[in-house]
């Protein structure tokens, strides 16, 4: 080459360049949307293949995989954001919404309820105390009597009892009450981390199919079931290993000829009934290990579905039970401690065994079958200690081990949800941090919620 | 009264020295009556009655080998009987005084009392003997043991087991009616205890002095010397055979610090006191079984509590140290059994969510392990860490039976 083009030509080329090409695919496409629209074809083109943020992918230098700083754009900004859409995720965005903040809630599957519904946690156990006497009221009872109106979404609601849910109703209900409510909504949409300025949270990053985006929040629910933000804020916490199971679905159990087997060989633990004739839900409980690692997770998927599949197979070749067959695996592992709070106060066994009443409970928790007396939950236990403007909700809050398997129950994470919801919303109107609360003031809101405080 | 207010008579009135000592007797019917009766929350006060035996006191350092504070007041009863010939019937004992009373109506019916027997000496030597082979056979025959057994008539759930203490008293009233004062002159155990203790000074001061010794005594100390020899070797008979007899028997959940089981059986004095004093009401007496050596001496219960980790009360009022005294410190350490789980009732074995038995588990003995052959969870007891205090069994919820109680361990040899 004779002539040496200098750097401002180069750039000025590519630019032009990249304007002209730009222009051209985008009336190219526009002409090619055109076309395809007119001819009646379903899918249609999006008019740009710019792939956002392109410059600032993950590099490798030195053999080390480095991300570099970047400007993240603003999904929303919100007063009050939830992040997680289970039991305790919705109850908060409700009840804040209620209690007049701004509430954006996001979730990371496409649909709400967590556990409950993607987990198929189906049967609701821990909202009933020694009585029995229900003592979990409020929004998850306000869920309760809905699901009762609605058709075939719970059987064995009755006073005492411990009743069992549809999951698709439950995912249904809980979109109707979001948006009765007027709370915005992210699905497919993961917490990664905390928007931080010194000890206080000012929001979360998430990842999304729409790359990586924050959403700016006065005051921050972490109600991932994890704890994923307060530990991405900074909050101390407890990181426990836990059982891990998988729930399955059987059907066709209306279909079995009970006849041509004895009483011995009949196949046992087949779960217990749903809403829907002949389809049961069936538990696991699984091995103790860490729910925050991933070859963990993965490993307890591949080893519950190879069980579950066999012993499937073992059940169909009962005599009578040819029929039956495996409806599904829930698409949500079952996951049930991870991350604990260390908060201002902490729910532990004297609480049920001396019946301790504290100054400053936001709710009521009960027993999961039926065998010992209401322990109350301070607001303590929701608050982090050294980080502003993050509330934990659901079974993430602080708890002593032998407590945590009470305080992760569905209606256990609805009480300590709704909670959390209406702290948050004080906090925002009052200009607060969540630390700084007034516990009455939530009492009493919580109270005209129709929450019971003991 | 005193004498001289009635005018100048200076001989002591036989009518105000008899009732001087009833009006004693009555003050102290009273104070074991105030003792004994289950109201309020008494504690140390429970075990002052039974405890004032000193047959009792005897046979309990025989078995047990220790001497245990509790055994101050047996001691100082029996050191006075040395040198008052059964001042403890005379003035205090409130059997005594009961079954004077029924003997004062056989009397007066005409019907003729009791001369001197000698089944107190046979049931004393018997006793004694069988205490240093390990079972004292009929400590329970105690007058104070007796009298205190029926302050538990309307015990929890125990019926059968109030009638029998209260039977047993009705007989005594009834004999004592029929042939007064039979039970102080020839049924006692304590009364002929209270005879030999006394007979020692006088034992002591012949040995010193043989010349101012009695003749008739001496001729009459040699068949008392035989039967007492021969009581005492019945008795080691007795005890021995009973021991071998139930070694292989299976033993009933015992109250904390039970001694060994054998010896439990014959030193408990079925006075009640265990199961007053339980907070809880988890101590009932047995009666059922077949195994008579065992007849109303205390069980534990766990049918609607368990033995609190916070409290060792029934260690603490048991007259005869079958129960021996317990320190909050050293209760982890005690036996009372141990926890095991049937996994064909355990809500884990039906892949259902619990953890009862290990969230009120007092001691932490329990853990939840993944069994790969069954794919559910297990309850795991740590037998080093479980001392049987039944919190778990009072836990669980699983309905009728208890998917996980508590068991007697076989005495450690």
């Amino acid at each position: 080459m004779k002539h040496k083009i200098t750097r401002r030509e180069y750039l000025r080329i590519m630019g032009i360049s990249g304007i002209g090409i730009s222009a051209g695919s985008l009336i190219s496409d526009r002409l090619l949307a055109q076309d395809i629209g007119e001819s009646g074809f379903q899918s249609s083109v999006i008019a740009t293949n710019k792939v956002q943020d392109a410059q600032s992918s993950a590099v490798l230098i030195n053999g080390e995989v480095i991300q570099p700083r970047r400007r993240l754009s603003l999904l929303s900004e919100t007063d009050v954001l939830v992040v997680g859409g289970g039991p305790a995720g919705i109850a908060a965005a409700i009840a804040a919404r209620r209690a007049g903040a701004k509430v954006t809630i996001v979730e990371r599957y496409g649909h709400f309820g967590g556990l409950w519904s993607g987990g198929l946690v189906l049967l609701i156990i821990g909202h009933i105390a020694k009585g029995p006497k229900q003592v979990c009221q409020g929004i998850g009872e306000e869920m309760m009597r809905r699901l009762e109106k609605m058709d075939g979404a719970i059987i064995n609601r009755s006073h005492g009892s411990n009743p069992t849910v549809d999951a698709e109703a439950v995912k249904y209900l809980m979109v109707e009450m979001i948006e009765e409510a007027g709370v915005e909504v992210f699905l497919h949409c993961w917490g990664v981390d905390a928007v931080r300025q010194d000890n206080s949270l000012r929001g979360v990053v998430f990842e999304s199919k729409s790359g990586r985006q924050a959403i700016l929040a006065k005051v921050v629910v972490d109600a991932t079931g994890d704890g994923d933000i307060f530990a991405a804020a900074g909050a101390r916490f407890e990181h426990r290993s836990h059982n891990i199971g998988l729930v399955s679905r059987i059907g066709n159990l209306d279909r079995v000829d009970k006849t041509k087997t004895s009483d011995t060989e009949k196949p046992r633990r087949l779960g217990s009934a749903t809403p829907v004739p002949g389809v049961n839900w069936v538990n696991l409980t699984g091995p103790e290990v860490d729910g925050l690692d991933l070859a963990t997770l993965t490993r307890m998927e591949l080893n519950h579905r190879k069980y579950i599949w066999t012993k499937m197979q073992k059940v169909r070749s009962v005599p009578g039970y040819e029929n039956v067959y495996l409806v599904e695996t829930a698409p949500q592992l079952g996951v049930r401690i991870t991350r604990i709070l260390d908060g201002l106060n902490r729910v532990t066994v004297d609480d049920i065994k001396k019946a301790t009443r504290h100054p400053d409970v936001v709710g009521v928790g009960g027993a999961a079958h039926f065998e010992h007396g209401e322990w109350q939950i301070p607001y303590g236990a929701l608050v982090p200690k050294t980080v502003d403007n993050v509330l934990a909700a659901g079974r993430c809050i602080d708890c002593d081990v032998r407590m945590a398997d009470l305080v992760r129950l569905i209606p256990n994470c609805f009480v300590t949800g709704h909670a959390a919801g209406v702290a948050a919303a004080v906090a925002v109107r009052d200009r607060c941090t969540p630390r700084q609360a007034d516990v009455t003031e939530i009492q009493k809101i919580l109270r005209q919620q129709k929450a019971y405080l003991g | 009264m005193e004498d001289g207010q009635d005018g100048g008579c200076s001989l002591p009135r036989p009518s105000s020295r008899i009732s001087r000592r009833l009006l004693v007797r009555l003050v102290c019917i009273i104070v074991a009556v105030l003792c004994l009766l289950p109201i309020g929350d008494k504690d140390i006060l429970l075990a002052f009655v039974p405890a004032l035996s000193p047959f009792v006191a005897v046979a309990s350092i025989l078995v047990t080998k220790t001497v245990p504070l509790i055994l101050i007041l047996g001691f100082v009863t029996g050191l006075a009987a040395l040198f008052r010939h059964r001042w403890f019937c005379h003035w205090v004992c409130p059997m005594g005084l009961c079954l004077d009373g029924a003997s004062y109506l056989g009397r007066r019916l005409k019907r003729r009392p009791c001369q001197a027997m000698s089944i107190n000496q046979w049931l004393l030597a018997l006793t004694l003997a069988g205490a240093i082979v390990g079972y004292p056979l009929f400590l329970w025959c105690d007058p104070l043991a007796l009298f205190s057994g029926i302050f538990l008539l309307g015990e929890r759930h125990q019926m059968l087991a109030g009638a029998v203490s209260f039977l047993v008293v009705m007989l005594l009233l009834i004999l004592s009616v029929l042939l007064p004062h039979v039970w102080c002159r020839g049924l006692c155990p304590l009364g002929a205890f209270q005879d030999l203790l006394a007979r020692v000074p006088r034992s002591i001061r012949s040995i010193l002095k043989p010349t101012s010794s009695l003749p008739s005594r001496e001729r009459a100390g040699h068949p008392v010397a035989r039967r007492t020899l021969l009581g005492l070797l019945i008795g080691a008979a007795s005890s021995g055979i009973l021991r071998l007899a139930g070694r292989d028997a299976s033993r009933p959940l015992r109250p904390p610090g039970a001694v060994d089981e054998f010896n439990f059986k014959g030193l408990c004095t079925r006075c009640g006191n265990c199961v007053r004093s339980c907070p809880y009401g988890i101590i009932d007496r047995k009666t059922g079984q077949q195994d008579i050596t065992g007849f109303m001496t205390p069980v534990l219960s766990f049918k609607e509590d368990y033995c609190r980790e916070d409290c060792v009360r029934c260690t603490k009022v048991c007259p005869s140290g079958a129960l021996a005294g317990l320190d909050l410190s050293n209760k982890p350490q005690i036996r009372i059994g141990l926890a095991q789980v049937d996994m064909n009732i355990c809500l884990l074995g039906e892949d259902r969510e619990c953890s009862a038995c290990m969230r009120w588990c007092p001691y932490n003995a329990i853990r939840y392990v993944f069994s790969e052959a069954e794919y559910t969870l297990v309850p795991v007891i740590d037998a080093d860490k479980c001392n049987g205090c039944g919190a778990c069994e009072v836990a669980c919820p699983t309905i009728p039976h208890k998917a996980i109680r508590v068991f007697a361990q076989p005495d450690i040899v």
